[in-house]
């Protein structure tokens, strides 16, 4: 299992130096090489590191180890095809860990972070309705009973397209220089992760890199369905560039209208359950 | 009741006549995550807090006493253990009441900060709290009077329990669940976050996780 949990590792890396290629690219820039996230995270993990002497220090330490086992534990439901409701609960605690993250360390930058993470709980609401969605279609939440719907009807991405675009929102609040990343924003430094250097930014870098690997991973195993190992692969990297193209062309929104659209967007996506539970 | 496919297997059980107390490996996630933050908030020190003052380099740290935490620790160990009754807990009542121990915990934890814009949140946050006990006890009432139970376990799949209760137990859990928004507004940058602030978001978000799983299960 090792294996797996560090190839998807270094795969989330590679996807974030690619992310950041091509934002570069479509703003004229050369942009750094697509494998300088891991360069930066092996850098980060070589570097001389002490917990800060205002940190709460058991959150400080704890928030690294907890991002890092939410993410492989969910690499592992992907694996061996459990509840999709537990992978919703996996990502709404990685809230907790940003949220800790920005409270453990006393810094005002890390604690308007924190506050902004608090503010864009909105964004686990499409989720939570894209998983009602998927529950009402498929009438399971087994990822193993999900694949086997779409191998007989097609995939959930024609049948259940708002769900798709409600876990796209998802991904695209949770990527790197996106509209929504409003908690990471540059006017507050680095945001919520601002004091955590060296091996714990390495170690956090790590596990935002599987992060990403298995929400895409995620999105590909539920809408699209089996389709191989290559061609999954393949399904990861075109969803990425098409976050990248987003996020190149989008500029950040500002913490209330981030919130603003991801509560829309669930709306529209509840009155489409609705809709189906009662009419359809 | 774990041949419904929504939370995975059963990992054990604990018949109590009708209500019985269940770990599935959703519950049994939820639950060592709860234990981790329980240990965090009995164990560890507070952050101590820089405040920066805007319009030059200076910064100060705020001191903070042991004796200043004393009741913040306590009532976020409450707080944690209140939670970790609602996971796990197999009643539907049960789940009510811990839920509002969870949001009276919250406000005493906001509270204890003693500072007027966040004792102004604290009881702006009680007044939500205590609306959404209506809603809350409404939709086990109306369960119990619709179904003649309260125990998950027999109502899992039966899919007996009306829509109007459903929606009542998600809308008493958001009353009592919202206070990281009024946190957010004042607590975090007044008083110490970590570890106390941060058991308020955890428990809030772990109530919405169990009162997901419930409301698709019964």
């Amino acid at each position: 299992m090792i294996e797996y949990i560090i190839a998807a590792m270094f795969a989330g890396l590679l996807l974030h130096g690619i992310h950041r290629k091509v934002i570069a690219r479509i703003q004229g820039r050369p942009g750094p090489p697509i494998w300088q996230e891991i360069l930066h995270t092996l850098k980060f993990l070589g570097k001389e590191s002490w917990i800060p002497k205002t940190a709460s220090q058991g959150v400080y330490v704890a928030v690294v180890g907890i991002s890092i086992a939410i993410w492989t534990a969910a690499l592992m439901l992907l694996i061996t095809q459990e509840s999709l409701l537990l992978l919703f609960a996996l990502y709404v605690l990685h809230k907790i860990v940003e949220h800790g993250i920005g409270l453990a360390s006393g810094s005002p930058y890390a604690k308007f972070g924190a506050i902004r993470s608090v503010v864009s709980a909105a964004s686990e609401l499409p989720l939570l309705s894209s998983v009602a969605l998927i529950y009402l279609i498929t009438g399971s939440l087994m990822l193993r009973d999900i694949e086997a719907y779409q191998a007989i009807n097609g995939p959930l991405l024609i049948v259940a397209f708002p769900a798709a675009v409600a876990l796209y929102l998802v991904i695209l609040s949770k990527i790197h220089y996106g509209p929504f990343s409003i908690v990471e924003a540059k006017e507050i430094v680095s945001g919520y992760w601002t004091e955590h250097f060296g091996v714990w930014r390495g170690l956090m870098n790590a596990a935002f890199g599987l992060k990403t690997f298995v929400l895409l991973y995620t999105f590909v195993v539920v809408f699209i369905g089996p389709i191989g190992l290559p061609l999954t692969l393949l399904a990861i990297l075109i969803l990425m560039i098409t976050l990248s193209f987003v996020c190149a062309a989008t500029p950040m929104l500002s913490p209330y209208d981030s919130v603003t659209v991801q509560t829309l967007t669930t709306g529209l996506i509840a009155i489409y359950i609705i809709y189906l539970g009662v009419f359809a | 009741m774990f041949d419904l496919n929504i939370e995975g297997a059963e990992l054990f059980a604990l018949p109590f006549g009708d209500i019985v107390p269940y770990f599935s490996v959703y519950s049994a996630t939820l639950a060592a995550f709860v234990l981790i933050f329980i240990l965090i908030a009995a164990f560890d020190r507070p952050e101590r807090q820089l405040n920066i003052i805007f319009g030059g380099d200076a910064f100060y740290e705020k001191e903070i006493k042991e004796g200043d935490t004393r009741f913040s620790r306590f009532m976020a160990i409450a707080c944690g253990f209140a939670t970790l009754g609602a996971v796990l807990t197999g009643d539907i009542f049960n789940f009510t009441l811990f839920a509002v121990l969870v949001g009276i915990t919250n406000i005493a934890i906001v509270a204890s900060a003693g500072n007027h814009h966040v004792l102004n949140a604290a009881f702006q946050y009680g007044i939500v709290a205590m609306i959404a006990t209506v809603p809350l006890f409404g939709a086990a009432a109306i369960i119990l009077a619709t179904t003649g139970t309260l125990s998950i376990w027999t109502l899992a799949g039966m899919g007996a329990v009306p829509l109007l209760a459903k929606a009542m137990l998600i809308l008493g859990v958001m009353g009592e669940g919202i206070a990281p928004l009024y946190i957010g507004k004042a607590e975090i940058i007044r008083a110490q976050g970590a570890p106390f602030v941060l058991m308020i978001h955890f428990s809030s978000l772990l109530l919405f996780l169990r009162v997901t799983e419930i409301v698709l299960v019964i």
